[in-house]
């Protein structure tokens, strides 16, 4: 009887308690409908701006008057227009009116039916200028060439004295995503995982699962199992994002660095939810009763939210001195590192110690909540207060 | 061969075990008898290693006994757990591979252990949707799955209904048939007496007696049984101390032979014969001595 069961692998126990916990946990009802839902949301957040926007397709303006000939060479050199020419200012007033187009250019006026958005008029504004000033220069004799090369100016270059420097907003929304990303993508799966922990052990199965397999595979099966549920989550949400943002056009908009800053805000969950996961395990193994477990994960929840709210206070001052040891003190760098990181130049010797403190904090993590579990984990009645824990022969 | 020796274990300043030993043969169905916090269960979860003793060791086949054995058991602890929100059949055939069947074999023993506890039909429940009783069913399952070849069964008869106590006894006879030793604990004396081959009884930590179920009976016999059809009253004739139990008389200290010369004597004799003490009365015995 004993020969048709051969000696499983450690590794093959770990797998199967993290394939228990996908399969049960990430295959359930309620996982799924919450993911649809979050990529839901995700995906009209993303396509939000093009549809408060409106079309997603060009402007479409009317020209009329002197200058439209000119005027048409600058929006379409622009991009983004669809340009109707009339013969005369009334007939691009009339196109206005009828909402063929959205404003009409006619001898010097802007027609509109209640005023343009300022990027609109910002781009015609800058258009009409530069009709202006090529009409000039013909009229003041000179050559296509000339007026070409006399209108050739260099664009400002940003020059920024200090690093991090004045930040655009659209990296303080990067940052705000992030941060907002990384904080539920450990909150809820150190939940899970503690909720999953007091699971076995108020159900006593867990006294089955230990004839066959060792603690660290019972605890490291449950931290790797969530962790990637909640890394499928995270891709599902961020592809969906992306994918989004890229169907509306909105990509391109985005600042340059975001891709490599969601790229690493992966590796910086890893390391995160290794340190958090560990540890809700660990104090999860004090309680025995569900009711309880909300007591011994006060502290990593409370140290989680500060580090959000931190990371959101770094935002608004992402130079400081705060938002420097922030980013370095382990845990509260796990959210704030990446978040600085997408609003400020960081130097890459801060990134390498944050990370390196971290990853340190991590191990220690994986040490103490090893530890605790094993401990504690056999032991039912009353929760075990931390240092009895510790004090408990293994 | 399961051996317990000598296993001590303290709880703060309470002795829970204070030397336990006890065997299993190879085919040996082993009763484990005591009252509550006597130390049964302490005793076989030090035997299944969910919990260490402060001395003494457990021996299999010769030599101590490691993960890769206990692995190969079968173990149902007296709180029982399952995982509510798993489906039936999944979480036996996920204990199956726990114990090192390939998915293929824990699928196919699942489906066979249901089919025996006819719960075929909830194979693809949440356990949670299961009665109690089934829930008590899904349970042996699970300590069955891998085909043990060691079963150490706390109270594997409570809560059973008469069907389940049925196949779970089936079971340990069938896995002793097989070869396997099987020690389990039950407060249901009868099922004790029906089903084990010895019995061992542990009092405050200590085993305070224990051997084959027919020798302890043979050893605690009391007294000669009579049952004589006659109108008149032996009590004075027979010889020792004579004590009536309805139309018997019961006697102790004295010469069968003689006794059964005079009662023949007397009428015909339906009944003559020795009591032999239920295990029941032997345990009673054996715990308040």
């Amino acid at each position: 009887m004993s020969a048709a069961n051969p000696e499983p692998s450690r590794l093959r126990g770990l797998l199967l308690v993290a394939g228990r916990e996908i399969r049960v946990r990430g295959l359930s009802k309620a996982n799924i409908v919450s993911l649809i839902v979050t990529v839901v949301i995700v995906g009209a957040l993303a396509a939000l701006p093009t549809l408060i926007g409106g079309d997603d397709g060009d402007e479409k303006i009317g020209l009329a008057g002197a200058n439209a000939a000119a005027m048409q060479a600058q929006l379409d050199a622009m991009g983004g227009f669809d340009i109707t020419v009339y013969g005369t200012a009334a007939e691009a007033e009339q196109a206005v009116e009828d909402e063929t187009v959205e404003a009409a250019v006619a001898d010097g006026s802007l027609y509109s039916r209640d005023g343009v958005g300022n990027e609109l008029e910002t781009r015609l504004d800058a258009a009409w200028q530069a009709a202006g000033v090529q009409t000039n220069l013909a009229n003041a004799g000179l050559s296509d060439q000339e007026i070409a090369g006399a209108l050739t100016v260099k664009p400002l270059e940003f020059v920024t004295l200090e690093s991090g420097g004045v930040t655009g907003p659209l990296d303080y929304f990067t940052g705000l995503v992030i941060s907002i990303i990384m904080f539920m993508m450990l909150m809820t799966p150190v939940q899970y995982i503690a909720m999953g922990v007091v699971e076995e052990k108020s159900s006593r199965i867990v006294e089955i699962l230990l004839t066959s397999l060792k603690p660290w595979q019972l605890l490291g099966g449950k931290v790797i199992g969530l962790g990637v549920i909640s890394l499928v989550n995270l891709v599902a949400m961020v592809a969906v994002g992306l994918g989004v943002s890229a169907a509306t056009g909105m990509l391109s908009d985005l600042p340059p660095g975001t891709a490599s800053a969601a790229v690493s805000t992966v590796g910086w969950w890893l390391i995160a939810f290794a340190l958090f996961g560990t540890l809700a395990g660990g104090v999860g193994s004090l309680v025995s009763r569900q009711e309880e477990s909300g007591s011994v994960l006060t502290p990593l929840i409370m140290s989680l939210t500060v580090s959000y709210i931190g990371a959101i206070f770094l935002l608004n001052a992402p130079t400081s001195t705060f938002a420097e040891i922030l980013s370095l003190v382990p845990p509260f760098s796990a959210i704030a590192m990446p978040t600085r990181m997408a609003i400020a130049d960081v130097p890459a010797w801060q990134i390498g110690l944050s990370a390196g403190l971290l990853a340190l904090a991590a191990a220690g993590a994986l040490a103490l909540g090893a530890q605790l579990y094993k401990r504690s984990v056999l032991f039912t009645g009353s929760r075990l207060k931390l240092s009895e824990a510790l004090r408990r022969a293994a | 061969m399961l051996e317990i020796k000598d296993l001590h274990k303290r709880f703060g300043d309470t002795v829970a075990l204070d030397g336990v030993s006890l065997t299993a043969a190879p085919g040996e169905v082993v009763g484990f008898v005591g009252a509550n916090g006597a130390g049964k269960t302490t005793t076989m979860r030090i035997a299944m290693g969910v919990l260490a003793a402060d001395s003494g060791q457990i021996v299999y086949n010769g030599s101590p006994l490691g993960v890769e054995h206990r692995r190969r058991f079968g173990y149902m602890p007296s709180e029982r757990g399952l995982y509510p929100k798993m489906k039936t059949g999944e979480q036996i055939a996920y204990f199956g591979e726990l114990h090192g069947m390939s998915r293929a074999a824990a699928r196919r023993s699942a489906a066979d252990l249901l089919d025996q506890l006819n719960l075929s039909d909830r194979a693809g429940d949440f356990v949670q949707d299961l009665s109690l009783g089934n829930q008590q069913r899904v349970q042996l399952a699970v300590s069955l799955v891998h085909d043990p070849e060691a079963l150490i069964l706390d109270e594997p008869f409570s809560g059973l209904d008469p069907i389940a106590v049925d196949v779970m006894g089936t079971a340990l006879k069938d896995r002793a048939a097989a070869g396997a030793p099987v020690i389990f604990s039950s407060h249901q004396l009868d099922l004790i007496e029906r089903l084990c081959d010895s019995v061992v009884i542990i009092g405050n930590g200590r085993i305070i007696a224990a051997g084959g179920v027919d020798e302890l009976k043979a050893k605690e016999v009391k007294q000669l049984r009579v049952s004589v059809q006659t109108g008149e009253d032996l009590t004075a004739s027979l010889p020792g101390a004579v004590t009536r139990d309805g139309d018997d008389y019961l006697v102790e200290d004295a010469d069968d032979q003689e006794v059964l010369r005079i009662a023949a004597a007397a009428g015909r004799v339906t009944h003559f014969a020795y009591d032999q003490p239920t295990i029941a009365e032997i345990f009673r015995e054996a715990v308040t001595r």
